[in-house]
Order: structure tokens, then C-alpha cells, then sequence
């Protein structure tokens, strides 16, 4: 099942610039992992090695947060990766 | 009361029946805190000094350079050099002379930031430094003040509003920020007219809660994407965890909130320019420099000997770094670095630094022909 993600701007290096992507799977690890291969090394910014949400950032299903990456997605769900900004 | 000429200046929100005689004099009487006299607090501070905000103060060490003229909309070309605080108090009290400008030319930190938010009612945070604004979310939240936070970058925004015991804070929402690497506006650039967007938002957030109209951004998160116009909101509640909110915080002092971003990064050296060279200079020195910048960053240059990990890649190749040896990375700037030596201490390393400030740092005070690479 293929998701919409939509990208935050510091992470856009890992998709060329581009601001959504798709990705597949069934829950969000699972659509991680997909995204990961598409786009090496981006998951590691999103998560930690002790698969934690990274504290600066949070994972919206459609406007839903979730805390588990076990969370599950439905159909034309859209998951949302945002990133604390700092900028001013 | 208003005077005959504050009831002509504000005639247009005075025929407005939501703010009205009542809700004019409210802001007449409330005092707001802008801190940050950069690219939100312009306009924040503008449209609030228009809307008659009888007490306005911005906090802000930084002086005006050339490169701040684009966004900073409170400045002048005229202006460079002079401190943004003083300036921004100027223009303000050449705006409205009806009102009261504080210019507060310090750097907001623990030791004055309980002192100084106290004096206000409302804060607004156009900070562009993460530390900074888990500081002010805190000592808010420790003094029950009402916050209306906004940050940038590049083409994209991102706005929340933090009233007391109606909502969740911004830690609520991003729990901790130490050792992340998160771009700010001198590193990543900016769409000059991006933080006018938000800054005005910020504006009418800080009017909504101070009259009580409205419904202001308790628990919604709203992003703002300038090259999509897309704006989203997203909801999200108080966490019972919070450290600062939360039902046991564990900060209860602006002295804790500053542990608290601090704790993470407390083990790694943090290396000047000038120490990271007399290091590189000693004979026999057991040192391994990593440059955590992306391949093209590294191959345009690089100092001698460095071995290029970029940050992604870090956690599958750490094992590429001599075990005996002291780790010090190094990036542009040094996020990425912090970022880094962070992964390399959770793995277990010790002996860890990092460059601080990063090879731009060492472009500029160690080595002026060495020239840094453009992120991309």
C-alpha cells in the first residue's frame, strides 16, 4: 500500500529537493524501512538506533500524531514527517 | 482610557465589535516580550507597536549586518552596525508614539531570562536558536506566561501558541533538542518574505489571546510550505511526561531547563578553531578527524588527513574510526558535527569532540584561504 509523505524541508537533501515522496508498508516501520531504501540514510534522521522518534521530530498520520511506530496505516492515509525549525 | 488621538489611530479596530473600546484599551495595558529582533520579530513587533500594544520590548545582543536587510523589515540600510534592539525601539517609537518600547541589548540566558519575561505578560519567540527557545518555552511555562512560538527555514514555517493549563507547550510537541543537527537561517537561507508570513501570524496570535478572541493555536501545530502555499494544521495534546508541563516535571528552574539541553552534549570536548589546530600540530597525537559533510562538501575541500563519513552514514560505518584514538568531527558548520559526535558517544566511544562552529569557524580565524563548500 503506497503512502503520500510529505517532507520536511531539512530533510529534503535525501529527495532531491522534492517536498513529498511515496513509500509502501503497512505500518510506519514498514513504510520507513521503504523509504529508507529509496532514500538512504534518511531514516536514520527520523529515528535512532534505538528505533525512537527522534526528539526533534514527530510523525503525523493525516493531522493524527502518532508516538508508535508500530501505528498502522490505511488506505490513502498520508504521513507527515515534521521537524523542529529554528530558524528566525 | 484612550486619548482622542489613540481613538482615531485604532477607529478601524474600534468599529470592530470583537475588540472594540474595551478590547483597545486590554492591549493599551498588556506588555509583550518579542525576542528576537530578526526576521519574525519585524513584523511581529511592527503590527503589534500599529496595533497599540501599550508596552513593547525586543531582546536581541545581535548588530544589524547587511545580510539581515532582506527579511529584517524594521531595519534600514542606514542602520548596519547598530545594535538591533536600539534600532528596532527607534523605529517603533517613530511608528507609534502613543506606546512604550523597551530595547533590552542582551542575550536572553538563564541568568536574565527569569527577570526579564517576568516584567511582561505575553512573550513572542523569533529566536533563531533551538537552546534559545527551549529556554523561553520553559521559563513560560515556569512563570505562567502565554507563548506564541514561530521558526523558519528555507521556503517552509511552522507556528504554535502556548496558553497556561489550556494547552500543551512546544516541548510538549518537540521534547528535546541537544546535540540534533537543525539547520537555522545563516546556515540553511531563507525566503526573505517567509518570516513576514509568520511573523504576522505571530502578531495576531499575541492579539487573539491578550483580548480573548478568537480561537488562538492551543495544541495545533500549523505549517506553512510558501513554495506549495500550503498551510496544514496538525493536532497534538499535552504530554503527561513533559518535562516542564508535564504531571512530575523534572524542570522546575530556568538552572534545570538548562541542564536539560546541556545533559545530552555534556561528555563531547567542544574544540575551538585554534585548539583543534595546536591538537593537529602536536607530534603523535592520537587523533581521527571525521568530516560528517556529504561527499561533494568534502571533495571541493578538506583538511588534511580527515576522513569523510557523511552524518547518514555514521551509525554502519562507525566502526571505520581507530578505537584508541580521540574522535573529533567536523562539518560546515557544526551541527553536523555535534550531531555526530553525539551518535559516537551513544555507541559507546569515549574520547569525543567536536569543532565548533565548524570549518567555517576555522575558515575565519584559523585559515582565511580555505574555503568551505556550499551545502549544495
Amino acid at each position: 500500500m503506497k503512502h503520500l509523505v510529505r517532507i520536511p524541508s531539512p530533510l529534503r537533501s535525501y529527495t532531491a529537493g522534492a517536498a513529498q515522496t511515496y513509500a509502501s508498508g503497512d505500518t510506519l516501520t514498514e513504510l520507513l524501512a521503504d523509504l529508507d531504501s529509496a532514500h538512504p540514510g534518511m531514516c536514520f534522521r527520523i529515528i535512532d538506533e534505538q528505533q525512537r522518534i527522534r526528539p526533534h521530530i514527530r510523525l503525523f498520520i493525516n493531522t493524527r500524531e502518532v508516538s508508535s511506530l508500530g501505528a498502522k496505516l490505511a488506505a490513502r492515509d498520508e504521513v507527515h514527517v515534521i521537524c523542529a525549525l529554528s530558524g528566525g | 482610557m484612550l486619548s482622542a488621538a489613540e481613538r482615531e489611530r485604532y477607529s478601524r479596530h474600534l468599529l470592530l465589535p470583537e475588540i472594540g473600546i474595551a478590547g483597545q484599551e486590554t492591549l493599551k495595558a498588556a506588555r509583550v516580550l518579542i525576542v528576537g529582533a530578526g526576521g519574525l520579530g519585524s513584523p511581529a513587533a511592527l503590527y503589534l507597536a500599529a496595533a497599540g500594544i501599550g508596552t513593547l520590548a525586543l531582546v536581541d545582543h545581535d548588530q544589524i549586518e547587511l545580510s539581515n536587510l532582506h527579511r529584517q523589515i524594521l531595519f534600514d540600510t542606514a542602520d548596519l552596525g547598530v545594535a538591533k534592539a536600539g534600532a528596532a525601539r527607534a523605529r517603533l517609537a517613530a511608528q507609534n508614539p502613543e506606546i512604550t518600547v523597551h530595547a533590552h541589548e542582551v542575550k536572553l540566558d538563564a541568568d536574565n531570562a527569569v527577570e526579564l519575561i517576568s516584567r511582561y505578560d505575553l512573550v513572542i519567540d523569533g529566536s533563531d536558536r533551538l537552546p534559545t527557545r527551549y529556554l523561553v518555552n520553559d521559563v513560560c511555562v515556569l512563570l505562567g506566561k502565554p507563548l506564541v512560538s514561530a521558526a523558519i527555514h528555507r521556503f517552509e514555517g511552522q507556528a504554535m501558541t502556548y496558553v497556561p493549563t489550556l494547552g500543551p507547550c512546544y516541548r510538549c510537541l518537540f521534547p528535546q533538542s541537544a546535540g540534533q543537527m537543525i539547520p537555522n537561517c545563516a546556515t540553511a537561507g531563507v525566503l526573505g518574505v517567509l518570516p513576514g508570513v509568520l511573523g504576522s501570524l505571530q502578531a495576531l496570535e499575541a492579539i487573539k489571546v491578550l483580548t480573548g478572541i478568537g480561537k488562538p493555536l492551543i495544541g495545533r501545530f500549523l505549517t506553512f510550505d510558501a513554495l506549495d502555499l500550503r498551510w496544514q494544521e496538525f493536532q497534538f495534546a499535552r504530554r503527561s511526561d513533559c518535562a516542564v508541563c508535564g504531571d512530575k516535571p523534572s524542570i522546575r528552574t530556568v538552572q534545570d531547563s538548562v541542564a536539560a539541553n546541556e545533559s545530552d552534549t555534556a561528555a563531547i570536548e567542544r574544540l575551538e578553531p585554534q585548539q583543534l589546530q595546536a591538537l593537529l600540530g602536536l607530534a603523535g597525537a592520537a587523533i581521527t578527524l571525521i568530516d560528517v559533510r556529504e561527499p561533494h562538501e568534502f571533495s571541493a575541500n578538506h583538511l588534511a588527513g580527515a576522513l569523510n563519513i557523511p552524518l547518514g552514514e555514521l551509525p554502519r560505518r562507525m566502526n571505520e574510526i581507530a578505537p584508541d584514538t580521540k574522535a573529533v568531527f567536523i562539518c560546515r558548520s557544526g551541527g553536523r558535527s555535534l550531531a555526530a559526535a553525539l551518535q559516537a558517544e551513544q555507541s559507546g566511544r569515549s574520547a569525543i569532540a567536536h569543532l565548533e562552529g565548524g570549518l567555517l569557524s576555522w575558515a575565519a580565524t584559523v585559515d582565511q584561504s580555505f574555503v568551505v563548500a556550499p551545502l549544495a
